[in-house]
């Protein structure tokens, strides 16, 4: 059954152990914008995840705050039981939550090779001090990564392209480099804002695929904010609608189809409805 | 004829000064997105800690130079804890930071003078008689310049592209937020690019001072318009470009002086500056990548 939260109240229901990832009450205003107003949602572990919600519902605001980017006003964030609220952004990666952008991301003047490279967490070698001092472990981790970078670009059939820099590639290419070098930092969880934004159906399905591919091969959960409803509905296990930067309701996509506050709310009306309600 | 290869020796001389300055400017440029013009000060640094280090502490010169190097570097990680840092986490702009920077430099080089005083000093071992090679002439310190000015370039080439932190710098200069969804402590990687550019700034000013034989506080300083010459004509951030730009710019500057009075050294500089800026103001290497 799909759960409505009564009269948008925050949600106090979550509790840390709920899921891999737990949002509990997160608030956050920009100026006079209540942009993240109460959010609470759990994301199961195994589970393809969507977040949905009308345009200013907070949703890139929310990864924002999970991922280290934005600190809440208030309110917590759990990743596998931990209290990760407001943590630095590059610790939050090393406990493996990954997320992606909302638009492709890519670091142009590095290979496509390198742009994996860089991803890899703990990498002893970046402490200057192993890479001079202790060269034959260096050594032996570089191989390791580059033979893991190889074997992960040749699964998106990006391994031709190795050496060419990434400002090069094509738009599509792009995306999947995006997920590739997502996936070459070990994550446990990846959020993905808007992955199928802009591309074509063939490479929705191919993106998809690779999706379902990772969850079943690297047990990767994933959290994707996404507006396209038909892919949603394939795709998703679970859907989180948003609005107003509160959890309007969750369950999956055929419960909330038949969710009248949804169906208004996102499905058919804007955000003018939701407010009209409240 | 062979004045013109006597001065393009000599130009190479500047270039690899000028190199190895540029280097380290253009990469803390690249990673933190800010000019730093207290750079200068960072090259008279570089001289006169080498210079206490060689004739107060009795150290034999090249590990009196290498006290010099390392400790510019620490200098310039402090002054990024202690007082850039601070306006970086308030979101200074990168035109306020460059006024701070500017501020710092005036700080800084009257610090210098007040420490070190305000006349000439020589390193002992920067007037040699000079050795004949062919058309050319060099001193032994010039020759070396040149042979250390190699070797760290093809280090930092190295350290850009075989090393983790290397590629985490670069990530860096790319997109900086990316690179810190991606896992890399960032905060690490800008004060590792601190110590690599002040320890080159160190190098430059050490090399500077033993290829003008002369020098005083300021002396980086004046040098600072021909560094950002070079990396500009090179692409701002872009370390290749500024070796390039280095090369271009240090030998037009010798070789001008063939032509009108080596006075206007300076000019030339300036005048490779403001073509950079007119025909390609992204420099010869493009940095498409950055915003």
């Amino acid at each position: 059954m799909a759960t409505e939260t009564d009269d948008f109240a925050p949600a106090t229901a979550v509790t840390p152990t709920d899921g891999l990832l737990v949002v509990a009450g997160l608030a956050r205003r920009f100026g006079g914008v209540q942009a993240l107003d109460g959010c609470s949602f759990a994301v199961e572990e195994g589970t393809i995840t969507a977040l949905i919600g009308p345009n200013g519902a907070g949703k890139t605001t929310l990864v924002n705050v999970v991922a280290g980017a934005i600190r809440p006003d208030s309110g917590r964030v759990y990743f596998a039981g931990q209290d990760i609220t407001a943590r630095p952004s590059h610790q939050i990666a090393l406990r493996g939550l990954i997320r992606t952008f909302q638009l492709s991301r890519e670091y142009p003047q590095l290979t496509v090779l390198e742009n994996l490279m860089v991803s890899p967490q703990r990498q002893v070698g970046e402490r200057l001090s192993v890479a001079l001092l202790r060269p034959g472990r260096y050594r032996a981790q570089e191989r390791a990564y580059l033979e893991r970078a190889v074997q992960i670009l040749d699964d998106f059939g990006l391994y031709g392209q190795r050496d060419e820099y990434a400002k090069n590639l094509s738009g599509g290419q792009k995306r999947l480099l995006e997920l590739a070098r997502a996936v070459m930092a070990g994550p446990r969880l990846l959020i993905l804002d808007e992955p199928m934004a802009g591309i074509n159906p063939a490479l929705v399905d191919r993106l998809s695929a690779h999706m379902l591919r990772l969850r079943a091969e690297m047990s990767i959960t994933f959290l994707m904010v996404e507006h396209n409803l038909d892919v949603v509905e394939r795709l998703c296990d679970h859907v989180v609608v948003m609005a107003v930067g509160r959890t309007l309701a969750t369950g999956t996509m055929a419960e909330l189809r038949q969710n009248a506050s949804v169906v208004t709310a996102y499905l058919t009306g804007g955000v003018a409805d939701v407010r009209a309600e409240s | 004829m062979s004045l013109f290869l006597l001065t393009l020796g000599f130009g190479v001389v500047t270039a690899s000064v000028l190199a190895l300055a540029s280097v380290g400017l253009s990469l803390q440029f690249g990673v933190t997105n800010y000019v730093n013009f207290a750079y200068g000060a960072y090259l008279a640094f570089g001289m006169f800690f080498t210079y206490t280090a060689n004739t107060a502490l009795h150290l034999p010169f090249w590990l009196a130079a290498a006290v010099g190097v390392v400790a510019t570097g620490l200098v310039a990680v402090l002054i990024n804890i202690a007082i850039l840092e601070p306006f970086v986490r308030r979101g200074t702009s990168g035109f306020f930071l460059l006024i701070v920077t500017f501020g710092l430099s005036l700080v800084l080089l009257n610090a210098i003078q007040a420490i070190w005083g305000v006349g000439f000093d020589q390193f002992p071992i920067a007037a040699g008689s000079p050795i004949r090679l062919g058309p050319f002439s060099f001193t032994a310190a010039q020759l070396a310049i040149v042979v250390i000015a190699v070797m760290t370039l093809v280090a930092m080439h190295l350290l850009l592209t075989r090393t983790a932190l290397g590629r985490a710098m670069r990530a860096m200069s790319d997109n900086p937020s990316l690179a810190r969804a991606s896992g890399i402590d960032t905060h690490r990687v800008t004060l590792w690019t601190w110590f690599i550019s002040g320890s080159l700034a160190g190098l430059g000013g050490i090399t500077l001072a033993l290829n003008t034989v002369e020098f005083q506080a300021f002396t980086g300083n004046t040098f600072l318009f021909v560094i950002f010459g070079a990396v500009i004509l090179g692409g701002i951030g872009q370390i290749y470009g500024a070796m390039v730009g280095a090369l271009i710019i240090g030998l037009a500057v010798n070789l001008s002086g063939l032509v009108i009075s080596s006075a206007y050294d300076l000019d030339v500089a300036f005048v490779f500056l403001v073509l950079a800026l007119l025909l390609r103001p992204q420099g010869l290497i493009a940095a498409r990548g950055k915003a």
